[in-house]
């Protein structure tokens, strides 16, 4: 058997590892175009701060590829795929012929069309190139468009280099897609405090300079800055897929089934490029983070491998962790608007508790979580999060969800309710302790 | 793999597990008296919680805080299956605790890492186990039931 994968991130690091449990011996060509192999995403904005050295950022050592087998192509980009004699182009003049393919390319970072927006000192965060170049900047201002995950954590990364930072943000509240109003006010008012200048509900309409940027224009004022961060969010990078008429899903990601097979039955998807059915929203979703890369990579490479796997949906769900020196995390759905609305009788509850520093919220549909936040305190928030991905009935129970006192074994009940649902062995050995 | 489990009918819900999990684990001078002084203090990795019931890391089969953890800080030791925090490398994301079924990561802004229950991995036996006064806490192989056949 022939396998190759296209990407060498999460995903496709998960998809090899689960290849590799089974088959030991096949041949597994690697493509990534990215020139600085295994390191993690997620772990830039380190980087950026001068916190994490390049090295630091690997999320498998380097002899990897040797210790699994793997024949790697770093730095070369797939170009095309044949899929009647089931080979892949690469950029090296190459072709490769495949049994199964896996594609993992991952997304691309939104470049705004705003004019001037092709000067000198702008970049966007994604790639290891994306950093360095960041990182290289000589700049003393920094504008950063887009307060989502990357904006907020990349303001501070410049912050803590001694760069003056403004961050600034379209829609009417920092992490959009991350917090509700309350939980966004709270991590603003921190972030404010680092010493951040937070401008929301303006958009960037031009960057100024002659060559080498000066100044962001909005409706309102001009921010001068000599370098500029985007973080305006990113697209699946489908041109491969698109290139070999792989279906595409209405959100713009390779559509995938429970297997993660795509249109095509030798070929497989998984990461940011692909589409998966969203457990809170009901309704098929991007979840562009790595916990779902590697479950769904994990699950295409046993696919791949010959093994039935099925992936049961994905979720939402972000950790701010201690980067800005205050947790917040969210999963699922942050306002009952994101999800879709399955029957008439459809209820939708939302339970907050606020104090000065801390916001908690659970919605609830029908009874089950479809949503979290967590603000200020965030142990044991990955109980909500198991019930939220299991989606259990958990109506009596709100008060024990609430309770900053929550712990496991409060929620045997609710395990035993559902054993057909909790049927790994770790939850059958405390169930069966007869607590 | 080996798993501990916990009779509730033994458990008098004394911490004793806790307390020598802080001071043997988790404490810089492994004496009890004086890692009650320490600062930080030291974290114990089993908690009892009101309950007559002692709960460590599960070392689920097929663990969510290893998908979780984004630069290969959560590790699984391939012989004998334990899950641990590779703690030089972590960056305290605490995306493990975001995704922990039993809640028993602690995110510790104080030592800037997640902190778990190895169940000892490096010595012979697990302590908590050891130091049980009631041998409520013992040490059996895990049955996956998902396999047993009827």
């Amino acid at each position: 058997m022939k396998y190759v994968i296209v990407g060498g991130s999460a995903a496709a690091i998960s998809a090899v590892e689960a290849i590799r449990s089974v088959d030991s011996t096949s041949q597994i060509d690697l493509f990534s175009d990215e020139k600085t192999p295994l390191f993690s995403r997620v772990l830039l904005p380190y980087y950026v701060a001068k916190e994490l050295s390049k090295p630091m950022l690997n999320f498998r050592s380097a002899d990897y590829f040797d210790e699994y087998g793997i024949t790697p192509h770093i730095g070369v980009r797939v170009e095309s795929i044949d899929t009647a004699s089931k080979t892949v182009a690469a950029d090296n003049g190459e072709t490769y012929a495949y049994d199964k393919l896996l594609l993992a390319t991952g997304g691309r970072a939104i470049v705004p069309k705003i004019p001037g927006v092709d000067k000198e000192g702008i970049s966007p965060l994604k790639t290891m190139a994306d950093a360095e170049r960041v990182l290289n900047m000589k700049g003393k201002k920094a504008v950063v468009i887009g307060a989502g995950s990357i904006g907020v954590e990349a303001s501070i990364s410049l912050l803590r280099r001694g760069i003056q930072v403004t961050l600034m943000e379209q829609l009417g509240q920092v992490l959009p897609t991350v917090f509700d109003e309350e939980g966004a006010s709270i991590i603003q008012k921190v972030v404010e405090d680092m010493g951040v200048e937070v401008i929301t509900g303006e958009r960037a309409l031009e960057f100024k300079g002659n060559g080498h940027v000066s100044a962001v224009a909005t409706r309102d004022r001009e921010i001068d800055c000599d370098m500029v961060l985007l973080a305006v969010g990113v697209r699946p990078d489908i041109a491969l897929a698109q290139q070999a008429a792989i279906e595409i899903g209405s959100m713009g990601g390779i559509k995938t089934d429970e297997n993660m097979k795509t249109s095509d039955p030798d070929i497989y998807a998984a990461g940011d490029v692909c589409e998966t059915y969203d457990i809170a929203k009901t309704s098929h979703f991007i979840n562009g983070i790595w916990p779902m890369a590697v479950e769904e990579g994990q699950v295409a490479g046993l696919n791949m491998v010959g093994q039935r796997a099925v992936f049961p949906g994905s979720i939402r769900m972000n950790s701010i962790g201690n980067f800005i020196g205050f947790p917040a995390m969210s999963m699922g759905a942050t306002h009952p608007d994101e999800c879709s609305y399955v029957e008439e009788d459809c209820h939708f509850e939302e339970i907050k508790h606020r104090t000065k520093n801390t916001y908690k919220k659970i919605i609830l549909k029908n009874d089950c979580i479809v949503g979290a936040i967590f603000v200020g305190q965030t142990q044991k928030s990955g109980l909500i999060t198991t019930l939220l991905r299991k989606q259990v009935n958990v109506s009596g129970f709100i008060p024990t969800l609430m309770s900053p006192n929550l712990n496991f074994l409060d929620l045997l009940p609710v395990l035993r309710q559902h054993g057909d649902v909790f049927t790994e062995p770790e939850f059958k050995e405390i169930m069966d302790t007869g607590l | 793999m080996q798993v501990i489990k916990v009779d509730p009918e033994k458990c008098t819900g004394c911490h004793q597990c806790e307390l020598w999990c802080g001071s043997e684990i988790a404490s810089v001078t492994k004496e009890l008296p004086q890692s009650m002084n320490e600062e930080p203090q030291p974290v114990p990795r089993v908690f009892v919680e009101g309950k007559r019931f002692a709960m460590q890391c599960r070392h689920c089969e097929e663990a969510p805080c290893l998908a979780a953890c984004p630069n290969g800080t959560m590790r699984k030791d391939p012989e004998t299956g334990l899950i641990y925090v590779h703690e030089p490398t972590c960056v305290a994301c605490w995306m493990c605790v975001m995704v922990c079924p039993f809640g028993i990561i602690t995110p510790s802004p104080v030592f800037k890492v997640a902190i778990k229950c190895d169940r000892c991995r490096n010595m012979g036996y697990p302590i908590c186990a050891e130091v049980c006064p009631t041998n409520a806490i013992y040490i059996e192989e895990r049955q996956d039931y998902r396999s047993k056949k009827f």
